[in-house]
C-alpha cells in the first residue's frame, strides 16, 4: 500500500495492431461526440486517444507503423501554466485534471500542449436519437465552448478507489475496473495502467526495465522536458529504425 | 374669470391614454423587477424563494409522514441503492405493491399507482434535489462516513442533507447544494477538495 497514487501508463507499440478498439471504447465511455467527414477536414474533430499511422519503406515493402497517443498527463505540463482560469493542473495523483466548469474556452492550452491531445468543443454535442441512452452518466457532457481531453477515465479511478475503501481493500492492479476504458478494449495488451509509485505494480516493474539504457522505453518528445507519465516502448524490428518524429 | 385663478380642466382622451399607459409600463417594470429579483436570490440561495419553496407538486402525493413517523420504514427500505451507489434511487412501483396490493383501496392516488403498475410504466416524479452535470455526488460515500464516524445507522444520516423529510408535507429541499456548502463540510471533515473529487 502506497500513500499517494501515480496514475500513469505504459504502450507498447510493438503489440500495436492499429486496430482503432481503444478509439471506439475511449468515444464510447467518455461521452465523446460523433466526428463527422466535415469535423476532421477542419481539424476539429475530438478523440482523446488516436492512433497515428506512418507507413514506412517503398512498395512492395511497406510496412505500417502504429502508434496510440493520447495525453501524457505530463508532470510539467506546458497545458497548466498558461490557463488563466485555472481551468486545468495537476492533482495529488499525477494526473492532469481539465475542471469542465471553470473553463472559459481561451484555448490557450491546447496550444501550449505538444501532442495535440486537448480538444475544443466547437459545437454543442448532438447524438442520434438511437443513441440517446448510451451516454455515460459518470461522464459529464461538455457543452460547447470549452476544452476536452483525456482523463485516465478518472471516474472509473474514483469508482474503484472508493469501493475498495468501501470494503477495506487494498486497491491492486486492474482491480475492479480500475483501468480505464482503452486498456480494457486493448486487444493485444498494448495498453498497460498502473501506479508509477507502487514498486510492485506492473507499470512500475516495466518502467524500471524499459528505462535503462538500451532498452526500449522512451516518452514522446523527451526533449521537451514535459516529464510524461505515459511511458512508450517502441518496436522490436531491426530491419526498420523507428524514428520519434522530431 | 380673474387672470391667474385656477381653472381644473378635465384631462382629454389622449391624456388620459397617455397616463394608462405610462402606468402600465411602470405596474411592468415593477412586476419585472419583482420576478428578476427573485430568481437572483432564488439562485443566490441555491432554493425557490417564492414560488414553489414548498417543493414541486408530484404527480402522486406521497406522505413520507405516513410512511416514516406512522409506520416506521427506514429511509433505505425505499431507496434502497443508497449505502451501495452513487444514486439512491426511487423504487419501482413493484415494490409499491408489496404493500399496496391489499391497502389503501380508497386513496386516489393509490389508484393511480396502480394502473401505472399494471400498464408496466414508472411514475415520473419530480426532482427536488438536483446538483448540476458535471458535479457527481455519491451517497454511498458520504453515508458510509457520517455512519462510521458518528456512530449512527445508515437512515439517520440522511437528515445531515435532506432535513427532516419525515415531517414534510411535500418533500422540499433543505440545504443549499451550493458548492460553497460542498467545499465547506469537506474542510470540515478532512475530505479531499481536489477538483476531480466531485468534477469529472
Amino acid at each position: 500500500m502506497v500513500d499517494s497514487n501515480k496514475w500513469g501508463m505504459v504502450v507498447d507499440i510493438d503489440r500495436c495492431t492499429g486496430c482503432q478498439g481503444c478509439v471506439v471504447a475511449c468515444q464510447s465511455e467518455n461521452n465523446i461526440p460523433i466526428n463527422l467527414e466535415e469535423h476532421f477536414n477542419q481539424r476539429r474533430a475530438i478523440q482523446w486517444i488516436r492512433i497515428e499511422r506512418y507507413w514506412e519503406g517503398e512498395y512492395p515493402d511497406v510496412k505500417a507503423r502504429f502508434i496510440p497517443i493520447m495525453c501524457q498527463h505530463c508532470g510539467n505540463a506546458p497545458c497548466e501554466p498558461v490557463c488563466p482560469v485555472y481551468a486545468t493542473y495537476h492533482n495529488d495523483e499525477g494526473m492532469n485534471v481539465q475542471v469542465y466548469n471553470r473553463c472559459i474556452g481561451t484555448r490557450f492550452c491546447a496550444n501550449g500542449c505538444p501532442y495535440h491531445v486537448r480538444f475544443f468543443n466547437f459545437w454543442e454535442p448532438e447524438w442520434p436519437e438511437s443513441l440517446k441512452n448510451q451516454l455515460n452518466p459518470d461522464v459529464t457532457v461538455r457543452s460547447r465552448g470549452i476544452m476536452e481531453k483525456c482523463s485516465f477515465c478518472v471516474q472509473r479511478i474514483q469508482r474503484s478507489t472508493r469501493e475498495s475503501e468501501r470494503d477495506n481493500e487494498v486497491l491492486e492492479d486492474g482491480d475492479r475496473g480500475l483501468n480505464p476504458a482503452c486498456v480494457n478494449a486493448c486487444a493485444s495488451n498494448s495498453l498497460i495502467f498502473g501506479n508509477f509509485n507502487d514498486p510492485d505494480s506492473t507499470v512500475s516493474k516495466m518502467k524500471e526495465d524499459a528505462m535503462q539504457e538500451g532498452e526500449r522505453g522512451y516518452q514522446l518528445m523527451e526533449n521537451l522536458g514535459t516529464d510524461t507519465n505515459v511511458i512508450y516502448l517502441k518496436k522490436v524490428d531491426e530491419s526498420a529504425e523507428v524514428t520519434h518524429g522530431y | 374669470m380673474i387672470p391667474g385663478d385656477f381653472q381644473p380642466q378635465k384631462p382629454t382622451g389622449t391624456q388620459l391614454a397617455k397616463l394608462g399607459a405610462l402606468g402600465a409600463v411602470l405596474l411592468g417594470g415593477f412586476i419585472g423587477i419583482v420576478l428578476v429579483l427573485t430568481f437572483v436570490i432564488s439562485s443566490w440561495l441555491g432554493r425557490p424563494v417564492i414560488f414553489g419553496h414548498d417543493g414541486p407538486d408530484q404527480p402522486i402525493e406521497f406522505p413520507h409522514e405516513t410512511h416514516v413517523k406512522e409506520l416506521g420504514m427506514d429511509c433505505t427500505f425505499c431507496h434502497r441503492n443508497v449505502e451501495k451507489e452513487a444514486a439512491a434511487s426511487v423504487p419501482a412501483t413493484g415494490l409499491c405493491m408489496t404493500c399496496h396490493l391489499a391497502v389503501g383501496d380508497e386513496l386516489e392516488g393509490i389508484t393511480k399507482m396502480r394502473s401505472l403498475y399494471e400498464d408496466g410504466r414508472s411514475i415520473h416524479w419530480v426532482r427536488v434535489h438536483r446538483v448540476p452535470d458535471h458535479v457527481h455526488f455519491v451517497h454511498e460515500a458520504h453515508i458510509r462516513y457520517f455512519s462510521e464516524k458518528d456512530g449512527i445507522e445508515a437512515k439517520d444520516v440522511c437528515a445531515t442533507c435532506h432535513g427532516d423529510v419525515a415531517s414534510m408535507d411535500k418533500v422540499q429541499q433543505n440545504r443549499a447544494l451550493k458548492m460553497g456548502d460542498c467545499v465547506n463540510c469537506h474542510k470540515q471533515n478532512n475530505a479531499p477538495t481536489d477538483c476531480a473529487t466531485c468534477h469529472y
